[in-house]
């Protein structure tokens, strides 16, 4: 069930960024694209228990604990994700000022040779 | 070993922002980084026998997995000699610290990619590559080339996405990233892992982002994401199809369609920097087609592209009419003919021996195919090598006369790039010094033969326009969706077969 949303998820913003016509729309809808990745990552994670996984909190052998390990590497995935989307907003900013509405099909006719 | 390895991964980055605190320096620290790795790979070939690999382990098997061997120490090789014209290439320009910080760091980042083995450390490498590459493909900060990187990184991020959903398949799996563990994993996973190296390798229909990048960079740019950045895509997927063997024939599939497919449109393309492109996407299906052998024709292509961007960056045109009439200098023209005979396999020139390697380690299947694609080599590049030149005697009047029309005035660093990249050309030929049999030498002279008379008496006269729709942006993305059902079915058929 939760899997089918985070796939739901990734699905509408992969559709979201080949139909929305405006830069910016297509810069969230990676965005979208990405939390859904995320999201999968955390659920698979959690297949095995829900609780933190620090060591000495409480008696700690019968608990079931959450997968660090998914988590530790999303966590660097969601860094990264996080300044490509700064770098496309700078992007997005700079191109603004000669195509202010910046819809992708004009930005790609004035650029493209 | 392990820890020169690391230091050896760790200096350029470190080296990366040391330049930016330290700007008047920043040329002799750049430079001292590819000579490093130089080195370094010298050492691989020196001190480990060709089937060894050193595997480092760091933490345990969810730590961070590496392997350095023969096929890592070719790419790293070509890194190193690439980014080293490079950085010669730009000396006398005037090229901020940051230009040069971004080189070392895009240099460092190719570099991890060449010997992670597995699927994380590979994602933090790419991830890394595009940004560099991305920084340095809107240095100029124009409106053009800022849409160029943005579209660039658009891609690579979106395929990259894709592929974290199939590492962490594989990862339930086999609680492990390694890249061992691909085959235990569904064929889903397989399927999306396979996009994403393929988008950003650049390989088949998935490369289409290609051509306009790499023509509406600046040249060393150019040279440095065809020469090296575009290999760290294929590099895992070579090192996958010589680990795993039910990977191999899929991995040789692609080699072959894409190799068809890049040189089916550099034939027809009117635009130097264009040809070069997709001409680059022909020579990765190459790489492919034989994995056992890339390393060695990885170097080659390298070389010889990077080689051949720099020079198209000092051409007086971009178009091959108007090239033909105006003559070249003859010394440029020289370093023209050296690449140009190199890459299509000409003896006395490495890309000779790479491409007889190659020819040799091919599956019966693949060998009409990939002999279309060297003919097609040989037709693209003759629209180089039948350029006008100046005769020597009328040189220089000629030059006086077209001084300020014609020639910008070339740099020493470009002199210096090509020594490199051509000297390494000439030594790289002794590698494979066996090559040298009549039968071998027949085959490429008559491939090279039918290739000049095929151009001069066709395709020198035919105007065809590609359309270019399908390198439009929504396109570009829309072919991913296409690529990744092509890649399950293709997956998913291979492996039944084989086991």
């Amino acid at each position: 069930m939760l899997e089918a949303f985070v796939f739901i998820t990734v699905l509408c913003g992969f559709l979201g960024i080949i139909f929305k016509q405006n830069l910016l729309m297509k810069i969230i809808s990676m965005d979208i694209m990405s939390t859904g990745v995320i999201g999968y990552y955390v659920l698979i994670a959690s297949r095995s228990g829900l609780q933190t996984p620090i060591i000495g909190s409480t008696n700690s052998d019968d608990l079931a604990y959450a997968d660090p390990v998914p988590q530790a590497v999303i966590l660097t995935a969601i860094v990264i994700g996080f300044s490509i989307q700064a770098l496309m907003l700078v992007c997005a900013m700079k191109l603004a000022k000669n195509n202010p509405t910046l819809e992708t099909s004009f930005i790609e006719e004035n650029n493209t040779p | 070993m392990i820890h020169s390895t690391i230091a050896w991964i760790a200096l350029p980055f470190f080296i990366g922002f040391v330049i930016y605190l330290a700007p008047k320096v920043s040329r002799w620290l750049a430079v001292a980084i590819p000579l490093f790795s130089a080195s370094y790979a010298g050492n691989i070939f020196l001190n480990t026998d060709p089937g060894d690999a050193l595997s480092i382990q760091l933490i345990d098997t969810l730590g961070v997995n590496l392997i350095v061997d023969h096929l890592s120490g070719w790419f790293i090789l070509t890194n190193a000699l690439v980014t080293l014209a490079v950085i010669v290439y730009c000396w006398q320009t005037s090229k901020k610290p940051f230009f040069f910080m971004q080189l070392v760091i895009l240099h460092g980042s190719v570099n991890s990619a060449f010997i992670c083995a597995d699927f994380i450390s590979l994602y933090v490498a790419l991830e890394v590559i595009s940004i560099a590459a991305f920084l340095l493909i809107a240095y100029s900060r124009s409106d053009r080339s800022i849409w160029v990187g943005l579209r660039y990184l658009f891609i690579s991020n979106t395929v990259m996405l894709f592929y974290l959903i199939g590492a962490v398949l594989i990862y339930q799996a086999n609680h492990s990233f390694n890249y061992s563990g691909l085959l235990n994993a569904s064929v889903e996973a397989i399927a999306l892992i396979f996009l994403g190296l393929l988008g950003k390798g650049g390989i088949f229909i998935s490369g289409f982002w290609l051509p306009l990048t790499h023509s509406e960079s600046e040249s060393p740019v150019s040279a440095m994401l065809s020469g090296v950045v575009v290999k760290a895509g294929v590099f895992p997927m070579v090192r996958l199809a010589l680990m795993l063997e039910a990977i191999n024939p899929v991995v040789r599939l692609f080699g072959v369609a894409t190799a068809l497919l890049g040189v089916s449109y550099a034939v027809f393309a009117k635009d130097t920097k264009r040809m070069l492109a997709f001409h680059t996407i022909s020579q990765l299906g190459f790489i492919m087609a034989a994995p056992i052998v890339g390393g060695f024709y990885a170097l080659t292509h390298g070389l010889v592209k990077a080689a051949l961007f720099l020079i198209s960056g000092i051409l007086p045109s971009r178009n091959f009419k108007e090239l033909k009439h105006q003559p070249l200098d003859l010394k440029i023209w020289l370093a023209l003919i050296i690449a140009s005979f190199s890459i299509s396999g000409f003896p006395l020139l490495a890309g000779f021996g790479a491409k007889v390697l190659t020819t040799k380690n091919l599956l019966p299947w693949q060998v009409i195919a990939m002999n279309i694609a060297a003919l097609g080599t040989a037709i693209s590049f003759a629209k180089f090598i039948f350029l006008p030149r100046q005769k020597l005697v009328k040189s220089n009047l000629a030059t006086k006369n077209n001084t300020e029309m014609t020639t910008k005035p070339i740099q020493l660093g470009f002199w210096g790039a090509m020594i490199i990249l051509l000297g390494g050309l000439v030594l790289a030929n002794g590698v494979y010094y066996e090559a040298y049999t009549f039968k071998n030498l027949l085959k490429p002279l008559a491939t090279i033969a039918a290739g000049w008379s095929i151009y001069l008496l066709i395709v020198q006269k035919l105007t065809i326009k590609l359309p270019r729709t399908i390198e439009q942006f929504e396109h570009l993305i829309g072919v991913m969706s296409l690529t990744l059902i092509l890649l399950f079915w293709t997956v998913w058929t291979r492996i039944q077969y084989s086991t």
